[in-house]
This record gives C-alpha cells, sequence and structure tokens, in this order.
C-alpha cells in the first residue's frame, strides 16, 4: 500500500454570518465539519453525506451548497450563512417564523436546510409559484412532516414580504 | 373538566415548545453533544450475508496513529455480549459468525474520525461464506441453513416470555388466534376468495441516523446520550449485559432527528457503552445513513388471506396467514408479529377467524419496529380483498365496510377493550371528502381502506410535575421527543390542569436519572398513557393546592377552582406563590405531583388490553399514466379516529407525514437485495418522499367524540394514518385499471408490466 | 470523511496537465467535486493529488460566437441556466442546466467536469449531442477537437488521455425555426431516461426538414438515432405534434440497455419509444408555435 501523504493543511479566511474567521483546516477538511466541529455552529446537519438530503445546506454567498461534499479551502475568502446568522431567537427571519407558524418544523434535523434553500429561493425569486418551491425542494428531503406545511410556509412567506429579507 | 367546557390550552394549536432552537440552529441531537476527552468509534461490518469468522487482524489498524482501540468480540468476555428485546440473539460484535451482509465485527475507537476510517481500512478479516437464506421462501423451505443454531435466551418482555420458536428451523415465534369456528365456517360462505400478497422491505431513513454516546465514571456508573425511543428500554439492557444495578446507568435522550420505530430497544447503545469501557473515556458512535440501512428496516411478509361473506356482503369468515421476515435478528420482530395479524382483520365485525403468522429469520438486515408495526403488512392484503369480495357480489366498497363496521362499545376480542369509537362517522367523512358517490372522471379511479390497531398492554408510564414557588411548573416525563410534539402536548395537559400559561411550563429531557419510567415512545400511545400519567401527576398537584387554600379561603371545597395560577371561590382569590409561602412558611420550597398509568395483564390475548384503539381511513383518488405505468395520487384523505387533539396543527403535521411515508412504500420504496447483498443502501438508490411527490390535494381530517382513554379524552395516532395508504391506492387503481396488485412499491415499471398482461377486452 | 491528499491550483492548463503527468495515476482533476467528493468518501477512488482547475484562467467563461457556444469547463450548471448568452443562443441547454440534480448540485457542479466524469445518466451527454457538441481537450503535447460521440466511450469512460484536459465544449446553435425539447423521465435520483429532440421545419413549416435525436441513461453512453431521423425527414409537423410519430425503430431496440436499479432492459427500451414519441411531441408543437403543456409523471420537459 503507497504510503499516505502527509495531511497538508491551509489557513484559510472567510466570513460566517458576519463574523470573520480565519483558521488552518486540513486541505481534506470538509467544510461541514469545520463548521460544526470548529466553529460550533451545529445548525447544519450530517445525513445522506451525498448531496440529496440538502440537510447540510449551507448558503456561500448566494449559492446553497451541500457542506458535506465541499471542501472547506473552497470557502476561503467567501461570505458564508448558516441557519444560525438567518434569525436569533429574539431576531428571527421571516422564514423561520413562518415555519414556526405554520407547523413546518417536526423533528427539525431538514429543519436548517430548509430554511437555507428557501431563503436562497426567496432572494431570487421573490414570488415563487408553488411549482416553483417544489422545483426549489427537490434538493430538500423531510421524513417527518410530508412537506405540506413547510410549502405552505415558504409561500405564507414570500406573500407576506414584499421582499425578503 | 365538564364535558363541553373549553379548554384554555388543550385543543390549541400552541407553538411546540421546541420550534424556535429548531429553526434556529440551536436544538441539539446526539451528534452535536460531545464529552471532555471523548473519542470516537467507528464500526467494521460484513461483507457477507453468512459467514464464518476465521481471524480478525488488528495489528496493523493498531498502529495507526490516533488509535485507541481495536475491538473485536474477543474483547468483550467481561460482560454479556448478547442483547435484544424478545430473544437476547443478537451480540454486541459478531462472534465467530457473521449473520447478515452490514453485521459489526469490529469496532475501532480513535481521536477522530478520520484516524477510525483509516484504522478500518487495516483490519484484515479472514472470513468463510457460508451459504445463507436472504427470503422468506429460502428460509422456511425444508433443510434451509440456519440463521441461529443456538437457542438464545428470552430478552425483557413478560408477554414475550412465551416465546414460541420452532426449533431446528429459522423459525422464531409463532402467534396464533382463533375466533368462532375458526376456518369450518368457510363452509356457509356465499362468497370465498383468496390472495396472497407481499408487503417490501422499507426503511425508515430517519434524517438523523442512529448515534450515540457513552461515558463511565466511578461515581455514577455509565452514562450514555443515545437516539433512542425508549431510554429505560435500552437501561435494563445495559444493565443486564454489563451487570451495573439500574441505578448506576443513566440513559439521557436529547432531541431525536426522526424514529418511526427504528430507534426503539438497543441498537447502538451497547457497542459504544463497551467501547467506552474498554477505552477509559467517553465514546461517540455515529452511523451514517448507508449503515442505519444495515441496522434496522421493516420487516417484510408475504401473507395469505381468505374470505368468506354472505351475499349481502355480510363478513363471516377470515383467515390470514402470515410470514414476517425479521432479519438476522428478532429484534422486536415477534411482537410485530402478534400485533400485526391481531387486527389483521381490520375494524369488522367477523364471528370466525383464524389467524397464524410467524416470525422468521434471514440473513439481512435485522426487521424491526416501524411506524404502523406489522399492521400495514396485513391491512395491504386485508382491505384489497375486501374490494375485490365487494365487486365479486356486486356492492359498492364503502358500504360493504360500513355494514360490517364493529360498533361503538362492541366487543373485538375477548378480554381485550370494547371498541371506543363511532368508526362509521370517520368512514363517512372519508368517503364524503373523496366525493365517493359522485362518478369520478374517466381516467381516475377513487378507493378506500380502513385498519384498526391495538396500542400496547401491559404497559407503565409515570410522570413527576413539581410547581415552582413562583407558580411555574416543570413536567418531568421520558416522553421522547422526535418531532411528533410528545413534549408539547405534555406541556399543554400540565397547563391546563394546572391552569397556567403554557409559557411558565417546561418539560424535562428525558433522563433515566431525573425523569422516571416509561416504557416507551412508539405504538402511539405517549399522548394518552403518559399524557394520562401527567395529568395525573398535575391533579395531584391541584389537590395539594386546593387542599391548602382550603385552610385560607372561607369556602366549601367544592367551590375552589383553579383559573389562570389562582385558587379562586367567591371568597377570595390566592394566587399560587402565596399558596406555597402559606405551605412551606418561607418563600421557597415547591409541590411534587406524581402521576402512574400502568393498566396491567388482562386476558387480552396480547397480555394486556389496548388502551385504545388506533382506527383510521384513507381514501385515495389516482390516475395512471398507462404508458409509463407512472401512478398519481391526485387526491388523499385521511381520516382519524382521534378522540381528541391536544394540538390539532401538530395532528395535522403527523398525519400528513404519515400519508407521505405511507406514500413512500405504495409507490416508491423498496430495499433491494441481492441475495443477501442490499443493493440500494444510500439516498440515490433508494427513494424516499420529495415534496414533489405531495398529492395535489392532501386533507388529513379528525373525528373528535371524546371518547379516548386519554386526557380530555384523546386517544393515540400518528401511526394509523400511514397504515390505509396502499390499500388504498391500490384499490383506487384496481378500480381504475382493473388489475389488482399484490406487491409494492407501485413504481412505474411494476403497474406497466401489469397493465401489460391484463387481458385485452 | 475524505483521506487525506494534497491540493494544487494551477493557473494555466499546462500547469495543470504538467501536475497530471508527473502525478500519473495518483492525480485527479478536480472542479465542483459533486461526483469526486462522492467517490472518494466512498473510498471508490483514492487519489494523493487533486488538481484544482476552477482557477485556471479561461476555464469559466461562455462565449457567444459565429453560430456557436463555447462553454468553459469549469463553467458551474447554475451558470449555464442563468447565462444570458446560453438564453439567447440555445435556450434548450440552460432549460436543462436548470434541472440537473438539485441546486446544490448545480451550484457546484461544472459542465466539464459532467463530461468528463461520463456518468451514463448525464442530461448534458445526450443534450449536446443534439448541438453537434465538440470538445477541446488540451495537453502538454497539443490540443485537439473533437465531437462529443467521440468523447464519450461508454460509462465513466472518455477518450481524454494522459494529461489532457476538456478545456470547453462547443456547441452549434440551431438553424433557424428549429424547435427542440429535452425530456427526463425517471424515478430516481439518476434519471431512468432521456431523450433529446430537435426538429428543423421546412420553408412552409409543415414537414420535418431536418430531425435530431438524442437518446440517454439506458445504454452505456448516449446517442444519435441517425436512422429514425432520416425516417422523420419529410414528416407532417402536425402529426407528430399530435403525438403519432412513429418511432418504432431497430435503431432503439439495439440499444444496449442493463437491466439495473433504474429498471429491466426491456422497459426502458420501451420508454425509450414512449419518450421519443414525447419528446419529438413537444418539439413538433414548439416548432408549429403552438402552447403545449405537456405534463408526464416523473417527467421533466424543458
Amino acid at each position: 500500500m503507497p504510503a499516505t501523504p502527509t495531511p497538508s493543511s491551509s489557513s484559510i479566511a472567510f466570513t460566517v454570518n458576519g463574523h470573520r474567521h480565519a483558521l488552518e483546516v486540513p486541505t481534506h477538511a470538509l467544510l461541514l465539519d469545520v463548521l460544526r466541529d470548529r466553529l460550533d455552529l451545529k445548525g447544519a446537519k450530517r445525513s445522506c453525506d451525498m448531496q440529496v438530503c440538502g440537510a447540510c445546506t449551507v448558503l456561500v454567498g448566494d449559492a446553497p451548497v451541500s457542506a458535506c461534499s465541499y471542501l472547506a479551502v473552497e470557502a476561503d475568502g467567501r461570505e458564508l450563512l448558516t441557519v444560525e446568522g438567518l434569525g436569533t431567537p429574539d431576531a428571527m427571519h421571516p422564514l423561520q417564523q413562518a415555519f414556526v407558524d405554520h407547523g413546518a418544523v417536526q423533528c427539525g434535523f431538514c429543519t436548517s436546510g430548509m430554511l437555507l434553500s428557501a431563503k436562497a429561493l426567496l432572494d431570487e425569486q421573490p414570488r415563487p409559484t408553488e411549482a416553483d418551491v417544489l422545483h426549489h425542494l427537490r434538493g430538500n428531503l423531510c421524513r417527518c412532516t410530508g412537506y405540506r406545511k413547510i410549502v405552505d410556509a415558504i409561500l405564507a412567506c414570500a406573500a407576506q414580504s414584499g421582499s425578503a429579507a | 373538566m365538564t364535558p363541553g367546557r373549553a379548554f384554555r390550552v388543550v385543543g390549541q394549536s400552541v407553538r411546540r415548545l421546541d420550534a424556535i432552537d429548531k429553526v434556529t440552529g440551536r436544538a441539539r441531537y446526539v451528534t452535536d453533544l460531545t464529552q471532555p476527552g471523548m473519542l470516537h468509534a467507528a464500526l467494521l461490518r460484513s461483507p457477507h450475508a453468512h459467514a464464518r469468522i476465521r481471524t480478525i487482524d488488528v495489528a496493523a489498524a493498531r498502529a495507526v496513529r490516533g488509535v485507541h482501540a481495536v475491538v473485536t468480540s474477543a474483547d468483550l468476555t467481561w460482560c454479556d455480549p448478547y442483547f435484544g428485546p424478545a430473544f437476547r440473539d443478537r451480540p454486541i460484535l459478531a462472534i465467530g459468525v457473521a449473520r447478515y451482509e452490514g453485521e459489526p465485527v469490529a469496532a475501532v475507537v480513535a481521536e477522530d474520525e478520520g484516524a477510525a476510517a483509516e484504522a478500518l481500512d487495516r483490519i484484515i478479516v479472514d472470513y468463510e461464506p457460508l451459504s445463507a437464506v436472504t427470503t422468506l421462501e429460502e428460509a422456511l423451505a425444508p433443510g434451509a441453513s440456519l440463521v441461529h443454531t443456538d437457542a438464545p435466551l428470552a430478552g425483557h418482555f413478560a408477554d414475550l416470555s412465551t416465546l414460541k420458536p420452532v426449533r431446528g428451523t429459522n423459525v422464531c415465534h409463532q402467534f396464533h388466534l382463533e375466533r368462532g369456528r375458526g376456518a369450518a365456517a368457510f363452509a356457509e360462505a356465499d362468497l370465498a376468495l383468496e390472495d396472497c400478497y407481499y408487503f417490501p422491505r422499507v426503511q425508515h431513513y430517519s434524517m438523523e441516523p442512529h448515534a450515540a454516546l457513552a461515558a463511565w465514571d466511578e461515581e455514577s456508573g455509565l452514562t450514555v446520550w443515545a437516539s433512542t425511543q425508549n431510554p429505560y428500554s435500552v437501561r435494563v439492557e445495559l444493565a443486564k449485559m454489563f451487570r451495573v444495578p439500574l441505578s448506576r446507568i443513566r440513559v439521557i435522550v436529547p432531541l431525536l432527528g426522526g424514529g418511526f420505530g427504528g430507534k426503539t430497544y438497543a441498537k447502538l447503545e451497547p457497542i459504544t457503552s463497551a467501547l467506552a469501557r474498554l477505552a477509559g473515556r467517553p465514546v461517540r458512535l455515529a452511523i451514517s445513513a448507508q449503515d442505519a440501512f444495515r441496522t434496522v428496516r421493516r420487516c417484510d411478509a408475504r401473507v395469505r388471506v381468505r374470505l368468506g361473506l354472505r351475499r349481502d356482503g355480510r363478513l363471516l369468515a377470515a383467515e390470514c396467514v402470515a410470514d414476517f421476515d425479521v432479519g438476522a435478528y428478532a429484534d422486536i420482530g415477534p411482537r410485530i408479529v402478534q400485533k400485526g395479524t391481531y387486527t389483521a382483520t381490520g375494524p369488522y365485525r367477523i364471528p370466525n377467524v383464524v389467524l397464524h403468522s410467524r416470525a422468521v429469520y434471514t440473513n439481512t438486515t435485522p426487521g424491526g419496529a416501524f411506524r404502523g408495526f406489522g399492521v400495514p403488512q396485513l391491512a395491504w392484503p386485508f382491505e384489497s380483498l375486501l374490494d375485490d369480495a365487494a365487486r365479486r357480489l356486486d356492492l359498492d366498497p364503502v358500504e360493504l365496510r360500513r355494514q360490517n363496521l364493529l360498533a361503538h362499545g362492541e366487543e373485538f376480542e375477548p378480554g381485550d377493550t370494547p371498541v371506543d369509537g363511532k368508526f362509521e362517522e370517520s368512514l363517512s367523512r372519508a368517503a364524503e371528502a373523496i366525493r365517493w358517490t359522485q362518478a369520478a372522471a374517466s381516467d381516475r379511479g377513487r378507493g378506500v381502506a380502513m385498519m384498526m390497531k391495538a396500542s400496547i398492554g401491559p404497559t407503565v408510564s409515570e410522570a413527576i410535575v413539581r410547581l415552582h414557588a413562583d407558580g411555574s411548573a416543570t413536567v418531568l416525563a421520558s416522553t421522547v421527543e422526535m418531532g411528533q410534539g410528545a413534549r408539547t402536548v405534555l406541556a399543554q395537559i400540565a397547563a391546563e390542569v394546572l391552569a397556567i400559561s403554557i409559557e411558565r411550563v417546561s418539560v424535562a429531557t428525558p433522563d433515566t436519572a431525573m425523569t422516571p419510567y416509561d416504557q416507551t415512545t412508539s405504538s402511539s400511545r405517549s399522548t394518552t398513557l403518559m399524557g394520562r400519567a401527567v395529568q395525573e401527576a398535575a391533579e395531584d398537584i391541584r389537590e395539594q393546592l386546593l387542599r391548602i387554600a382550603g385552610e385560607i379561603i372561607d369556602a366549601p371545597p367544592a367551590e375552589l377552582v383553579l383559573d389562570d395560577g389562582h385558587v379562586v371561590a367567591r371568597g377570595g382569590r390566592v394566587a399560587y406563590p402565596a399558596l406555597l409561602t402559606e405551605r412551606f412558611g418561607m418563600g421557597g420550597g415547591e409541590l411534587i405531583g406524581r402521576g402512574i398509568v400502568a393498566p396491567g395483564r388482562s386476558r387480552a390475548p396480547l397480555g394486556g388490553s389496548t388502551p385504545f384503539w388506533e382506527m383510521a381511513v384513507g381514501a385515495a383518488e389516482v390516475h395512471v399514466d398507462e404508458e409509463t405505468g407512472a401512478v398519481v395520487v391526485d387526491d388523499y384523505v385521511s381520516v382519524a379516529d382521534i378522540g381528541r387533539r391536544i394540538n390539532p396543527q401538530q395532528c395535522e403535521g403527523q398525519d400528513e407525514g404519515a400519508v407521505m411515508q405511507g406514500l413512500g412504500h405504495t409507490l416508491l420504496e423498496e430495499m433491494v437485495y441481492d441475495g443477501g447483498q442490499l443493493l440500494n443502501a444510500n439516498l440515490v438508490d433508494y427513494r424516499v418522499p420529495r415534496a414533489e411527490d405531495l398529492p395535489s390535494r392532501i386533507r388529513c381530517l379528525f373525528v373528535e367524540n371524546g371518547d379516548g382513554a386519554g386526557p380530555f379524552g384523546a386517544k393515540g395516532a400518528g401511526e394509523g394514518s400511514l397504515i390505509p395508504v396502499s390499500p388504498a391506492v391500490g384499490n383506487a387503481l384496481a378500480r381504475l385499471t382493473g388489475v389488482r396488485f399484490r406487491e409494492l412499491p407501485l413504481t412505474p415499471e411494476r403497474v406497466w408490466r401489469a397493465l401489460r398482461a391484463r387481458p385485452k377486452p | 470523511m475524505l483521506r487525506p491528499f494534497a491540493l494544487y491550483r494551477p493557473s494555466t492548463l499546462a500547469e495543470a496537465s504538467a501536475l497530471l503527468r508527473e502525478h500519473g495515476e495518483d492525480a485527479t482533476l478536480y472542479a465542483g467535486g459533486t461526483e469526486l467528493l462522492l467517490l472518494m468518501k466512498e473510498g471508490l477512488v483514492r487519489p494523493h493529488v487533486l488538481v484544482d482547475v476552477k482557477h485556471v484562467a479561461g476555464l469559466g467563461e461562455v462565449v457567444a460566437a459565429d453560430g456557436a457556444i463555447r462553454i468553459g469547463a469549469t463553467v458551474s450548471h447554475r451558470t449555464v441556466e442563468r447565462s444570458a448568452a446560453v438564453q439567447a443562443h440555445c435556450p434548450l441547454v440552460a432549460g436543462v442546466a436548470r434541472h440537473v440534480a438539485n441546486a446544490r448540485v448545480r451550484a457546484a457542479g461544472t459542465v466539464g467536469g459532467n463530461l468528463a466524469f461520463a456518468d451514463p445518466h448525464s442530461d448534458l451527454a445526450t443534450l449536446f449531442l443534439v448541438f453537434e457538441a465538440r470538445i477541446d481537450l488540451r495537453g502538454l503535447d497539443g490540443e485537439r477537437e473533437i465531437p462529443l460521440d467521440a468523447f464519450v466511450l461508454g460509462p465513466y469512460e472518455t477518450a481524454r488521455r494522459g494529461d489532457e484536459i476538456l478545456s470547453a465544449v462547443r456547441l452549434r446553435s440551431w438553424p433557424v425555426g428549429a424547435a427542440g425539447a429535452y425530456l427526463k423521465f425517471g424515478l430516481y435520483e439518476r434519471p431512468t431516461l432521456g431523450v433529446a429532440a430537435v426538429l428543423v421545419p421546412d420553408a412552409e413549416g409543415r414537414r420535418v426538414s431536418e430531425a435530431r435525436l438524442a437518446i440517454g441513461c439506458i445504454g452505456p453512453r448516449p446517442l444519435r438515432l441517425r436512422a429514425l431521423e432520416r425516417r422523420l425527414r419529410g414528416a407532417p409537423v402536425e402529426e407528430l405534434a399530435a403525438g403519432r410519430a412513429d418511432v418504432a425503430s431497430a435503431e432503439i431496440d439495439r440499444i444496449d440497455a442493463v437491466t439495473d436499479l433504474h429498471g429491466s432492459a426491456d422497459y426502458k427500451l420501451e420508454m425509450a419509444q414512449v419518450f421519443t414519441r414525447r419528446a419529438l411531441r413537444v418539439a413538433a408543437a414548439r416548432a408549429a408555435h403552438h402552447v403545449i403543456d405537456a405534463r408526464y409523471p416523473y417527467t421533466v420537459v424543458v
């Protein structure tokens, strides 16, 4: 068996939820693990680990990415948003409030990813149709809610706000 | 509580207690937890369905930097390595033989997951593959190789001390029940019909895979944070295995990212605890979603059903013979077989019944509890055949069901609870909602199905409520929050009885050191049973408050009521804090209330009477793209006879989820095996429902007659609405296409093939 | 969990090729990582060196010129979806990009990565065949340009050699008046079947002057159905728009379809006919300027 190369590490700096972080990370580190284990941002979850389920969704710039399959070094110099930055109990994002109000949360494991995917959608399409929402949520699985209330929450949030926050 | 009086918080869709934590990323699950000095574990799994393990060479693995231990069964002789609720047949790590592809054979404990993975790569196992039985047919064939050759000990269920394995075969349990004259009554039927069905292997796919974190210390013993639905069941297993008193084992359950039954009974806790002991440090084991497919699944089942009816549609006789594949280890399979078969004949009056079922071992992923607990596997054939009977007798399927429904108060089975619902009302609501009596469009078909399921008995739920000095309260209950909203419901019950606002009620994290005994969070039982325990505990506090108040307020005791944090009567109004000060002579202390709900054993065939009957109706309208076989559910209605919804929005959300999960096994989901190799243990190849699979219209309705045994007339729910989905869709398809389907899922290809084979008119 | 590797970020193609040459089998190209990282997590591939081409100048551009669109290898599906140039010159490509996998894969995954990976289920590898796509390959020994169907050789197998790097794909715009459609059908994450159809009507718009049909997912690689294309010449557009194209075809039947988790071989071949007919229906309706709302279960219609 060939010798494993010494893990190389990289210095990276990025902004998460408005806070700047400078870190040494192994080159092979995945963004999800860096967020969860180094920055203690546990909201993004590991579920399918293969980019299908969306539980690990975070926003890099305005794009949703699967943090489970995204090298941390790719985030260097970027602005990231996790669910913790979307809103806090004292200052909830309208999407978070809509999920709460519409009963769109059950076990909660899909919720962080759902919210960030929904945010990416509403930022681009402030008035999506239900078909748009269903298309966009193709990559976000939920096993508890059956999706009805999640879709309703997103549509209600869109209807309420003239423009997304 | 006087009937008809409006409730303050019960019946309101109050915000879930954990909603804000969950939407802000603050909710904590087991894999979010760490302990100082924590190490990471990883499991090496057998690639063979059945193999002798000749040697395991761990030298190279142990040499990997960061590895603390590499463990095989040889390192576990200091404990009793077997566990299982029915049979203790499952070893922590395979001992000399691997019985299914995916069975843990060795474990690594390391500083980080990378080192653990590298060590796994370096473990060398010498397997001698053995012949495997991987289907019911193979396992039941004469001379079939045996999955288990030794007789295992019985596990920890009293009613399963009567386990009935058939020695020398792969049958680990049998269940038999007869009513009336049994099969002899078929002779009198005007119509007898019979058919055979299969329900597939499917997996729970909880978004959170199983995980556990264990730590030992000399003072308190073993602490395990576990993604489990029944901490007390896990505790008793660990106590037996590690020979530690119950008082020195603590199981703590944070939030679960889904359970659906897949996290009942010990799964990862034994291995994690053993590794923590060997490593001398806390150990966390988090398996992948792929490995969840190799941990537990639903038992597939092959069922033959026979019905005998009179010409006018009256059901005379029914016979169900079911074989359930429980996989390589029994888990709770024997109980699933009993429970599923017990109500195989649904919510109908059938005077003559023969039921016989078997739990069969195969060399595949162990089958365990999954929402519905054996009833989906029987409702699929029974409700399908009932529709066939209707067609043969030229009777309307809804009317056929209606005329045979058990009446409110009628006996289902001697010794068991009488029927506690007006089932006809649910059937009518479903029929009306799907517009049953109006003709469907020519390209649409409608179908209906019903189901009935027993909850669990004997059973125990205990709760403590503490009223604090400021009049706020804490509920201590070991009901696990896995998304169903149980903790919120318990808070609502306590708030209602104590007449305080729900914002002032906390529900403690389930923790066997603090929250008292609860048998399990499963079986749709928590609102009813733990709810009643909480209600009793709160009522206990109410009584204490009234007693104290009686000494201050000049009014007859009967006139004292609780209202808005006060005891009130004509003569005055005293706030709870003042009452506590009165009681304790100081501004401190608390009142403690206790509730114990323990319907014990009875003559009922399953060992205890069901606390309530779960009954639901499903109605579907479908169309088919005949060129591809794709089935589309345009409209789905579920009606649950729920007694009283404590939290209406939560009930609706649960039933919507149940319907979609039912559509999963009806249209999409199937574990595909090639012999003993599971081919699709991942989400690319295993298809769970997505948002785009939502029927254009989905309605979850409820009949609330306040006739449940739970608080305020509530019954349980959450499983019922899943069960009718497959037969409702199957019946709709049969009415539309004339083709009767006997296997699931109804994938496009399966439907296309059956439509092509249809005889041309 | 990834095993450790060294990551290089060359700024020119020559540097990238030099790294491939130097490290040989130990190195692999990396862009979006949407396929590669999954394989690495599973342990199915274990490269010690990743050559990240995202910082190579010129690879991330979409350029329209001379009736063609040149899409650089590291252009993401998301960029293709939103590109004004793609929408103007080959809108079907933008539409199909919108439906690749899910939004996150579209954000990270690249056109070059997709084609170079040669997953038989690739939408782009099928679709681009009806755009007479050509692949630019550049290595230390020179550059060459080959048709897409000479580039994709089989499942996960391409004509890329040694230190060559796929630098761009070139798509020819359709003739004036042409209309097309892409349909993909399937239950699972990867489609069971993908069909691309283009029709060029004659001057009066009544009959088919030229047809292009590509079918993917069901065989080892996507194919043009050239015999069927020839047979469709002269067919009345309205017949096709009514869903009555005669697509029974030995050419389809000869596709080497395998039975796998996505379906049985016979089912796939039957669906190939069904969806070829449906794709032609949509393309013909568009060619005839009918408004069409074609929806089929488990089908994406672009």
